[in-house]
């Protein structure tokens, strides 16, 4: 027995020995199917709880890679942006004043406690004026240093589109992550939204409004009741007659004209006519229109009824207005405040505004810079999108209109602005402009149309005050050859 | 015996194969140019750099980066470029006007200051203050002085029974004005420069009389006092001492004044930019407003560059011929 049990146990080892020493094969050729495994059908063992097949489990979804481009070119590549623990920091410039900049901080301070994303916004005054903005815009841009988002009139967001520094909002709006849902997009003003998508750039969107203003008549309601008008002119003979009754007293004029091509493509509008082609192919200021609005101006200074504020005395308008030396004063609605404040600390008399005068056809020149953003990286304009969205909710654009003057962009904005007690006496007023809005025509939201207004000040306007002999047709013809050289200067190539 | 030269046995010392003496001199150059090589590199970096890269702008189709070489095209299109041209007489008569009235009245309040007159320090800081006054601000308060209907000018004359006039809003020329006042009309070229223009001259008279005052006043310390003593035991006086002492002796002082000034008038371009903006129309859009127009309003980048090289050779072709002209009447000693 003990001697088969050696046998047996050198066998075994011997065995071992040899099986250690094998070529070990590629792989267990019968190895048996995991498949097979539950082989406990027999038994009628508890089936293990459903566990699915290793060749029948599901594969995880498939999430299709998105390449995001710079700037991102659809919605689905701005969905693919992610902010997560980014900490992005984004620069705002505006011209603002110092206590608006204040208020606006003060808005995105709240953002910046609020976002999910981490985003620190930051506004910084960029300039005194819309055209210092624009001159430390272009600077930034051409030191390869723009901010992330700025204010930026329509025509010169065409114009940092041209050096490719400024990004079409389309994608962001359209994207199902971070843009508008319909609801949102209704809320706005339809003809706020239509001023900024660009026909250069086929329609792409160079900005988007967190603010509106128009150009309105200012006018003394004492004075023109006193001069036996009980509502503003209606119609340009009348206001030219109007403006001509006033002058007649002793350093008092009906008119101050502003050296601003705003109120030339005011009077333009509402003598019927454009400043540029809707297609934005050529400019037509040269129409009869341009004309009609050119012979006005002619007409008060021919007659020494209106009184020219020079460059070089900002503001002159306001506070020759506020101190009751002009009857009428085309401008920007975004002054109310500062107008009445004039008013109140000058002649302290009633005062309103209205349209301007028309041909027939109401129209307002719709004002407004909107918020562009600038080509940094898709991250930091997402986050500027963002912004812009913020600011243009309700609750914001409802307090910036308060707190400045502008009009709010929202629908839903309209009742909390005008029952704001800040109106004043004009609240009547303000509240009117809403239903304007309807009229709005925009100037020439094209690329190179600061020269443009420069020609149309320089080569038509300051000509015909200095000399009112000069025939407007002709400075109007050479005015809009020179603007359709610009024009096609600084079409996209 | 072989012969020892005196040259073996006193053989110059020697270092890295150079002779001492040699030695120290390239030491005493590096160290030199050691000293020097701090402002060399400023001056590449922020004169040369910027200059030849100004110049590399002016050849591109400049859009962030040069998108096109075009050569000299921006050149030639300066050289048939009307308004530059205009620009280019309206800086010109600037200078032509503004240039003999700064430097005539600097020299004569200097020469005035420079008599024994009581209070004479306070004249000095007076006439000095306007120039080291702020630009902007003080352009800004003459345009207010200026403002046809609310100006403290047109006021004062209002009193004396003269009538207002438009100054930085006037493009008429102050001949066509003057000769208007007696019913005679003009014809355009011989309107003379726009009072618009007239007004800005006034005020840079204003602003820098006082630092020709000051430079005058320098120069005229340097003339030694025994050659007018000589002069007067010559009999010589007043007007003589003046003419044949006091002009010839000070030529190197009004000579630097005359440089400069004529490029500073060239260069002009704060104070305009505030009161006029290069207005009314282009009556005082000098060379300076139609460059930053180009730039800033038109966003021609490259052009502008080019139109600055363009001013930038008036300027060096004037001082030398005023090197020329002038030079070789300066009297050093």
């Amino acid at each position: 027995m003990r001697s088969l049990y050696k046998l047996t146990m050198v066998l075994v080892v011997l065995s071992m020995v040899l099986a250690a020493c094998t070529t070990p094969t590629a792989a267990p050729t019968a190895a048996p199917k995991a498949t097979d495994v539950p082989a406990a059908k027999a038994t009628e063992a508890p089936k293990p709880t459903e566990a699915p097949k290793p060749t029948e489990a599901p594969k995880p979804t498939e999430v299709p890679v998105v390449e995001v481009a710079n700037p991102p070119a659809t919605p689905e590549q701005v969905d693919a942006i992610s902010l997560e623990g980014k900490k992005i920091e984004v620069t705002f410039w505006h011209n603002r004043s110092e206590k608006d900049q204040a208020f606006l901080q003060g808005m995105l301070d709240e953002f910046n406690a609020s976002n999910p994303y981490g985003i620190t916004a930051k506004a910084e005054i960029g300039g005194a004026s819309y055209n210092d903005l624009y001159t430390k815009v272009s600077a930034a841009i051409q030191a390869g240093q723009p901010p992330s988002m700025s204010l930026a009139y329509q025509n010169q967001a065409a114009f940092y589109r041209g050096q490719g520094a400024v990004i079409d909002l389309n994608p962001f709006i359209k994207s199902s992550k971070y843009g508008f849902t319909e609801e949102d997009l209704k809320d706005y003003f339809p003809a706020f939204l239509a001023s900024d998508a660009n026909p250069q750039y086929k329609g792409e969107i160079l900005g988007f409004p967190t603010q509106r203003s128009m150009d309105v008549m200012y006018y003394n309601v004492d004075w023109l009741n006193a001069l036996g008008y009980t509502e503003p002119p209606k119609d340009w003979a009348t206001f030219e007659e109007i403006v001509c009754k006033a002058a007649k007293e002793t350093d008092k004029y009906g008119w101050a004209f502003r050296h601003d091509a705003s109120n030339f493509a005011s009077m333009v509008f509402s003598n019927g006519g454009r400043i540029i082609a809707e297609d934005g192919s050529a400019y037509v200021f040269n129409s009869d229109a341009g004309v009609a609005a050119a012979t006005t101006v002619k007409n008060v200074f021919a007659n020494k009824c209106a009184v020219e504020i020079p460059t070089s005395e900002k503001y002159g308008e306001q506070t020759r207005f506020g101190n009751g030396q002009v009857l009428f004063v085309f401008a920007s609605s975004s002054g109310l405040l500062y107008y009445k404040d004039a008013v109140e600390k000058g002649a302290n008399f009633k005062w309103s505004i209205a349209m301007l005068p028309n041909s027939g056809k109401p129209a307002v020149n719709l004002y407004g810079a909107s918020i562009s953003v600038y080509k940094t990286t898709p991250e930091q304009e997402l986050a500027a999108w963002l912004v812009i969205k913020f600011l243009g909710e309700k609750e914001q654009t409802s307090r910036w209109a308060i707190q400045t003057g502008y009009l709010p962009v929202r629908a839903s904005a309209k009742e909390a602005v005008i029952t704001s007690e800040k109106w004043g006496p004009v609240a009547e007023a303000y509240a009117q402009m809403f239903d304007w809005a309807q009229y709005a025509m925009v100037e020439a939201p094209v690329a190179g149309y600061d020269p443009v207004r420069s020609i149309i000040d320089t080569d038509v306007m300051s000509k015909i005050v200095a000399d009112p002999t000069l025939d407007p047709k002709t400075l109007l013809d050479a005015a809009v050859a020179a603007a359709n050289a610009v024009l096609a200067e600084n079409a996209p190539k | 015996m072989t012969a020892v030269s005196p040259g073996s046995l006193y053989q110059t010392p020697k270092k890295f194969g150079l002779s001492i003496r040699t030695w120290r001199q390239i030491k005493e150059a590096l160290f030199g140019y050691a000293l020097l090589a701090p402002a060399i590199i400023l001056l590449l970096v922020f004169e040369f750099y910027p200059l030849f890269f100004g110049m590399y702008i002016s050849m591109c189709e400049w859009k962030l980066t040069c998108v096109k070489f075009i050569g000299l095209a921006n050149y030639a299109k300066a050289f048939s470029d009307p308004a530059m041209w205009h620009s280019l007489l309206i800086t010109a008569t600037y200078s032509v006007i503004s240039v003999p009235v700064q430097l005539g009245l600097g020299l004569v309040l200097a020469y005035l200051l420079f008599q024994k007159v009581r209070g004479l320090a306070i004249f000095r800081m007076m006439f000095f203050m306007p120039y080291i006054t702020t630009t902007v601000a003080s352009a800004a308060v003459w345009a207010y002085l200026f403002n046809p209907t609310s100006g403290l000018i047109n006021e004062a004359m209002s009193v004396i029974g003269l009538p207002g006039l438009k100054w930085l809003g006037e493009t008429k020329g102050i001949f066509a004005m003057l000769a208007g006042t007696v019913g005679l009309p003009l014809p355009a070229w011989a309107a003379g420069p726009s009072l618009a223009l007239i007004s800005l001259i006034i005020y840079t008279t204003w602003v820098f009389v006082g630092y020709d005052i000051v430079i005058f006043l320098g120069g005229l310390g340097n003339i030694p006092g025994e050659l007018y003593d000589a002069a007067k035991v010559d009999g010589a006086e007043g007007w003589q001492l003046f003419r044949y002492i006091t002009l010839p002796l000070l030529s190197p002082t009004t000579f630097f004044l005359l440089i400069i000034t004529v490029i500073g008038t060239f260069k002009a371009f704060n104070h305009i930019y505030i009161m006029t903006m290069g207005g009314p129309g282009d009556a005082t859009t000098t060379s300076s407003i139609y460059i930053f127009n180009q730039l800033v309003v038109y966003g021609r980048y490259s052009y502008s560059a080019a139109l600055s090289f363009v001013v930038f050779i008036v300027i060096l072709a004037l001082t030398i011929i005023q090197n020329k002209v002038a030079g070789s009447r300066v009297v050093y000693d």
